[in-house]
């Protein structure tokens, strides 16, 4: 049972022993918590910044509150942009950290590799995290059969963002719920004078169009190998889905394609949420909270959203999801205190602080009532679909980069040769990458 | 001097030429032996600087450059093998390719319009006061926030700067994604770059104007030189020690140049404005493949001294 908190038999101290049973007593009690008695400072590789920075501080603050002994100390990471390269730098010159926080599957695995995430296996069975979180939960959180992240958050991906009054002045009253009808309706969005979709292909935001059909089309354990190199990315799977995708291009979709690569993902929820320039915007839920604080919109009321439409193929009943999840080190000075802050995480008042900070929280604990219409919605689609993780967090970093970059291309020439030309190109890339 | 030494320590006037040679050679030496402690003692606080911050950085990626490293992955000797992978990447091929359109065109352009302006400043110092100090206050912009400031006028949308002023005065059909289209991506770089890198030629080359003698120009005056012939025939030719300090310098800028193109185009669209500097970043930092990105920082780094070497020999040549 200790196991998971003492990772060295040989090295049981008196306070691990405390832990321990304070967690048997937990156990005990059915309630998946640590007692207050873990002390001493807690250190975080943080990278986090804006909203969710302050909601890492409420976090920090609820965990102290509750072991008030436990003093919480950052490393604060300031990046733009992929903050993988800041955290390897961080961790390469010797910053010791207990936890960090994570979000690329393909990044836990390089830091598995390298012998520094802690198997949170044992401290999940030992503090009955799977009272909190679905099992669901610890498979995403899991690489190599060995439990590494436990996830505090996740954002539906394939969720449509659109203006309510840009919706109503095309004549669109209720939301397109298959792919003909999502098509149907670009007509009245451009007799509006209102592009329908805004692509933010200037890095990688364009790629979110691509996982969504893919995975719509050919089903998430596809989606799953495609990623994991299984099959090849000349495969028809990917060429029927860039097909997919040019379809939309003709149908008028999007504007002209160097528009698409002069918007960042940014400039696309402007021209969505504020120019109104634009129908649609598929992003990630930090949007949410950006059209609330930036934009003075007010969910479900002045925006909303809408899944992916479906497609027939039969596979409608995917999402496509990113998470964020804390993972121990193996680095760390204090893993109790880092077990204590990892079960605690999940737990109601852990839960709700993050529902609070306008994002979706993993735990059934979560009072779902402090959701906004938008967060609940997206946590609704997401609970009664499969998942799968976005696929450019899961690719190596050196394919990621060609995934991307080739995706632009196929912007520029969405032809049949166009397609042949992309998916070989990414193919070549992929043969070096694993 | 030397043979009053000799001669007062008893030396004698009648030795050979030869023995008389090494003697002086000998007593160069005891003095160079006598002062070399000192000289070095003195130079000891620089030389460590500079060993610590140039040298043993040089060194580690020189180093780094023999392996493969992915990520926090071990890393394996890979001998010249960053070096080859490099001749055969076509992105890095392309990346020369930008840097050598990316330099000499904003070298050109900074240097020149610099140049053009101090000529034009000379001929009205004064009048020309407020003018010069607004140009070179550009140059003391961040590079970043240049890169900004340029974001906001090449935006897409109608709010873009550049766009709304052609749609103000009727020339909205040329309103263009200029940054999103691979064809004016570098162009609208190059100008953001060159605006801000004005400043500095502005200034190198101003002062050289104003240190040609006041004779030459009332001789000219006298002799009833236009105004146009006293820029073409003395203060334009009497400038040039200046533009050969400020092509140096924005050369060099040019060439390790990478917070404008990181902001403005992040090396896109589909890599067109990536130069050496932003692939060297991207192969580093983003993917942290450390011996790739060592092999390209060694690659621009004897750009850089291709560049400086000749200038820097030149300029030292008169040195003792």
């Amino acid at each position: 049972m200790t196991t998971g908190i003492v990772p060295h038999a040989a090295a049981v101290t008196r306070r691990a022993l405390m832990v321990g049973a304070s967690a048997i007593a937990m156990m005990l009690m059915g309630a998946p918590s640590f007692a207050a008695d873990v002390s001493g400072d807690l250190v975080l590789l943080d990278w986090a910044s804006g909203s969710e920075q302050d909601m890492i501080k409420a976090l920090e603050d609820g965990f102290m509150k509750a072991n008030p002994n436990v003093h919480f100390k950052e490393i604060n990471l300031t990046v733009q942009g992929d903050a993988r390269g800041a955290i390897r730098a961080a961790l390469q010159s010797g910053e010791k950290a207990d936890i960090f926080i994570n979000t690329w599957p393909a990044f836990r695995k390089e830091l598995a590799d390298a012998g520094l995430l802690r198997d949170l296996g044992p401290l999940w069975d030992s503090a009955k995290l799977g009272d909190n979180l679905s099992d669901a939960w610890k498979a995403l959180g899991t690489t190599d059969g060995k439990l590494y992240g436990i996830t505090y958050t996740f954002g539906d991906r394939s969720a449509m963002f659109y203006k309510t009054e840009t919706m109503k002045k095309a004549g669109i009253d209720t939301q397109p719920t298959t792919w003909d009808e999502f098509v149907s309706n670009f007509k009245k969005l451009n007799d509006a004078k209102v592009i329908p979709i805004a692509i933010g292909a200037k890095v990688w935001s364009h790629a979110e169009w691509f996982e969504s059909i893919y995975e719509h089309l050919n089903g998430v354990e596809k989606a799953a190998d495609l990623a994991a190199h299984k099959i090849p990315w000349t495969d028809d799977s990917v060429k029927n889905t860039l097909k997919k995708w040019a379809e939309l291009i003709k149908a008028g979709c999007c504007g002209d394609a160097n528009t698409m690569l002069a918007m960042d993902w940014d400039n696309a929820s402007d021209a969505v949420m504020k120019a109104g320039t634009h129908g649609y915007q598929m992003i990630g839920m930090w949007n949410n909270d950006r059209a609330q604080s930036t934009d003075g919109l007010k969910s479900g009321v002045d925006f909303s959203i809408q899944q992916f439409p479906a497609m027939g193929a039969g596979h409608d009943d995917v999402s496509s999801v990113d998470s964020k999840e804390f993972s121990g080190l193996t680095i760390g000075s204090n893993q109790a205190a880092a077990d204590a802050f990892l079960t605690w995480i999940t737990t109601a008042e852990a839960a709700n602080i993050v529902a609070a900070h306008n994002l979706a929280s993993p735990s059934n604990k979560v009072d779902a009532s402090l959701y906004s219409t938008v967060v609940k919605a997206s946590v609704d689609a997401v609970s009664k679909d499969k998942v799968q993780f976005v696929l450019g967090d899961l690719l190596p970093g050196d394919l990621v980069d060609e995934y991307r970059v080739q995706l632009q291309k196929f912007l520029q020439d969405p032809s049949d040769a166009g397609i042949d030309a992309v998916t070989q190109a990414i193919e070549a890339k992929a043969a070096t990458a694993y | 001097m030397t043979d009053v030494a000799l001669q007062s320590r008893g030396g004698q006037r009648d030795t050979p030429p030869a023995a008389e040679g090494g003697a002086r050679e000998r007593t160069a030496l005891r003095r160079w032996i006598a002062d070399a402690p000192a000289a070095y003692l003195l130079l000891a606080p620089v030389l460590v600087l500079f060993a610590f911050s140039v040298v043993y950085p040089l060194i580690q990626t020189i180093w780094l450059s023999f392996f493969d490293i992915k990520g926090l992955a071990k890393p394996r000797f890979y001998g010249f093998g960053n070096f080859v992978t490099l001749f055969y990447d076509g992105n890095f091929r392309q990346a020369v390719v930008t840097t050598l359109l990316w330099t000499v065109c904003t070298t050109a352009l900074s240097v020149g319009a610099g140049w053009g302006i101090a000529l034009l400043s000379a001929l009205a110092p004064r009048q020309t006061l407020i003018f010069r100090f607004m140009i070179f206050a550009a140059f003391g912009v961040s590079e970043a926030v240049t890169g900004y400031i340029w974001l906001g006028i090449y935006r897409p949308d109608a709010s873009g700067l550049l766009n709304s002023l052609l749609y103000g005065i009727g020339l909205g059909q040329f309103a263009h994604p200029w940054l999103g289209d691979a064809h004016t991506a570098i162009w609208c770089l190059i100008i953001a770059y060159s605006w801000a890198q004005t400043g500095l030629p502005l200034l190198l080359i101003y002062a050289a104007t104003q240190a040609i003698s006041k004779n030459v120009l009332e001789a000219a005056y006298v002799d009833g030189a236009s105004p146009l012939q006293i820029m073409r025939h003395i203060i334009a030719p009497l400038s040039m020690p200046g533009v050969r300090v400020a092509l140096f310098i924005n050369l060099l800028g040019s060439l390790r140049a990478f917070d404008t193109i990181y902001v403005l185009t992040a090396g896109g669209p589909v890599r067109s404005t990536e130069t050496i500097g932003f692939f060297m970043f991207r192969e580093s930092f983003t993917q942290f493949k450390l011996g790739y990105g060592a092999a390209a920082t060694l690659v621009l780094l004897v750009a850089v001294l291709i560049v400086s070497l000749p200038a820097i020999i030149q300029r030292t040549a008169g040195a003792r």
